[in-house]
């Protein structure tokens, strides 16, 4: 079996990886310092089943720095603390709001999620 | 200890997780083509009895009258949402069984110092709180016992959705209660012969009838679903999803056609949907069916319907391939002057990609024609269905295909249809 491996030509691997070097050359002094590239979907999405991305028109939220046509982040998972801005059903219909100490006491509020982040196009 | 989690009215509850001025209201979606009810919330079915599966032309009035809101149906929001309910149960075990689009067996042999009805809610409150959909809990020692716990889970109001039984007792208390439709597995002529018997609930079915009479009158499958009543374990979990043994498709057109041409275009299009399916599962196809057919709920029009199979010379997943095929035995079994409402095709005897036999008198499918495959494949996902098609295909699309009217944004998946709130609304 040996000697048959001495007849196989080997094919150069397909994926070139960016940043080690290959056959020749010095080797990159980066090679124990490379890290994964910023991937945003992990930092802003930290619970991916429960995020979901809504899309805001008109500007009756200026107040909370949402403007028409932003795009929210909402975290289904992440907990309803007074203080957060958050998604919320009144009347069956969706309303941003600051949750505050009594919010959680209303019963014709439900909270739909928790605002994490403002998308907001320039 | 298994527990099964189904959710309940699962495609009216995804259209209104995004919907809350539907909150409480009776909601219906329509199948595919707009043709039939396929599911309903309970305010729809308490409301009134909407026959499943009818026609919607014959029900409209009904559902109108009722102010019933109904959608067509929308699939890819629905997959989408299955996946984060079943991504949310793993949270609770690793072993989980995707057992149907809205049904899932977990297994909790390892949550031995638990309480397990405790542990019941929390699945059910996290999975409501993570994904906005309400389900349902059953907790029992085995599958069909599980299934049965699931299913009084909603029937018993005091359960709240979650219902355990830990005990010999309490699963003998379920039986008793439980009648023959209810257990998972028996079908309506083993129900018509154990009637026959004597015998009507579940309890008379697991302890009642001997084991030799099962086996002889219900196969092992009956055996199976016995033991299994009895608290013994027979079913394990399938932890890796089945492959399909056949993939087809049949959609009504938007308007009846006459012409071969426009036809013939609606099937490549139907094959260049199936054969990625296929290309995704590894699996190629040994036969392929094509069907055509007249509308049969019309009186004016002249019926016609016939359908052919064709043995492929060689497996295949090669859309090319079968788009030839398809279109060859189309042609065998069309015929002029009819008023066409529907073509369908059907790829079986599906087999594992590696396992194709090669004709000798044939070329064997290339490596460069997987490759192709593959980067057709790419693209269409990239950039949106038949985006890089085969020529039959044509770009005609809009004259045939039934626009649904009715479906929801895509929620989860189209950054252009996503959830839209308006902030001076008040």
């Amino acid at each position: 079996m040996e000697f048959e491996e001495l007849y196989k030509i080997k094919t150069p691997d397909e994926v070139h990886q960016a940043g080690t070097s290959k056959q020749t050359g010095f080797p990159s002094p980066a090679t124990h310092y490379l890290e994964s590239t910023i991937d945003l979907n992990s930092i802003l999405t930290s619970n991916r089943d429960a995020t979901f991305f809504i899309r805001i028109s008109g500007n009756g939220w200026k107040a909370y720095n949402i403007l028409n046509q932003d795009v929210l982040i909402i975290d289904r998972a992440a907990v309803a603390k007074p203080g957060k801005l958050a998604l919320v059903v009144k009347a069956g219909s969706f309303k941003i709001e600051r949750l505050t100490a009594a919010s959680a006491k209303k019963d014709e509020l439900t909270v739909w999620g928790v605002v994490t982040y403002i998308i907001h196009s320039v | 200890m298994i527990a099964l989690v189904d959710c309940n009215s699962f495609y009216a509850s995804c259209e209104q997780v995004f919907r809350p001025d539907l909150w409480g209201k009776p909601v219906v979606v329509l199948s595919n083509n707009d043709g039939c009810v396929i599911a309903a919330n309970k305010e729809a079915k308490a409301l009134t009895d909407i026959p499943m599966f009818e026609p919607v032309f014959k029900i409209k009035k009904l559902l109108l009258e009722n102010q019933v809101i109904f959608f067509s149906s929308n699939y890819t929001l629905y997959g989408e949402m299955s996946q984060r309910v079943m991504n949310t149960l793993k949270l609770f075990s690793p072993q989980v069984e995707i057992y149907s689009i809205d049904e899932s067996f977990i297994d909790l042999a390892n949550m031995k110092f638990i309480d397990l009805n405790t542990h019941g809610h929390q699945i059910k409150n996290t999975v409501l709180r993570h994904t906005g959909l309400p389900v349902g809990v059953g907790i029992a020692p085995t599958k069909v016992l599980a299934k049965l716990a699931n299913s009084m889970s909603k029937k018993i109001t005091g359960y709240d959705h979650v219902c355990v039984l830990d005990t010999a007792e309490k699963c003998i208390k379920a039986l008793q209660k439980a009648e023959l439709k209810d257990v998972w597995g028996i079908g309506k002529q083993h129900r018509k012969r154990l009637n026959n018997q004597g015998i009507f609930s579940a309890y008379e079915f697991a302890y009642d009838v001997s084991l030799a009479w099962v086996r002889k009158n219900m196969t092992v499958v009956g055996e199976r679903i016995w033991r299994e009543l009895r608290g013994e374990s027979c079913l394990t979990l399938a932890m890796l999803p089945k492959a399909k043994k056949a993939i087809g498709t049949a959609k009504s057109f938007g308007k009846k056609l006459t012409d071969l041409g426009m036809i013939e275009e609606a099937c490549a299009y139907y094959i260049a949907e199936v054969s990625e399916v296929l290309r995704n599962q590894n699996s190629c196809a040994q036969y392929i069916q094509v069907f055509l057919q007249t509308n049969y709920h019309s009186d004016r029009d002249a019926q016609y319907s016939k359908s052919v199979t064709v043995t492929l010379s060689t497996a295949t997943n090669d859309t090319y391939i079968l788009t030839r095929e398809a279109k060859k035995a189309l042609q065998t079994i069309y015929k002029p002057g009819y008023r066409y409402k529907k073509v369908g095709v059907n790829l079986s005897g599906l087999i594992p990609q590696e396992y194709v036999q090669t004709n000798i008198f044939e070329q064997e499918i290339t490596k460069d024609r997987r490759q192709l495959m593959r980067t057709v494949d790419k693209l269409n996902q990239k950039y949106g269905k038949s985006t890089v098609c085969s020529a039959l295909v044509g770009n005609r699309i809009s004259e045939w295909e039934l626009v649904k009217n009715d479906r929801s944004p895509r929620y989860t998946t189209q950054w252009t249809e996503l959830l839209k709130i308006d902030s001076e609304y008040l």
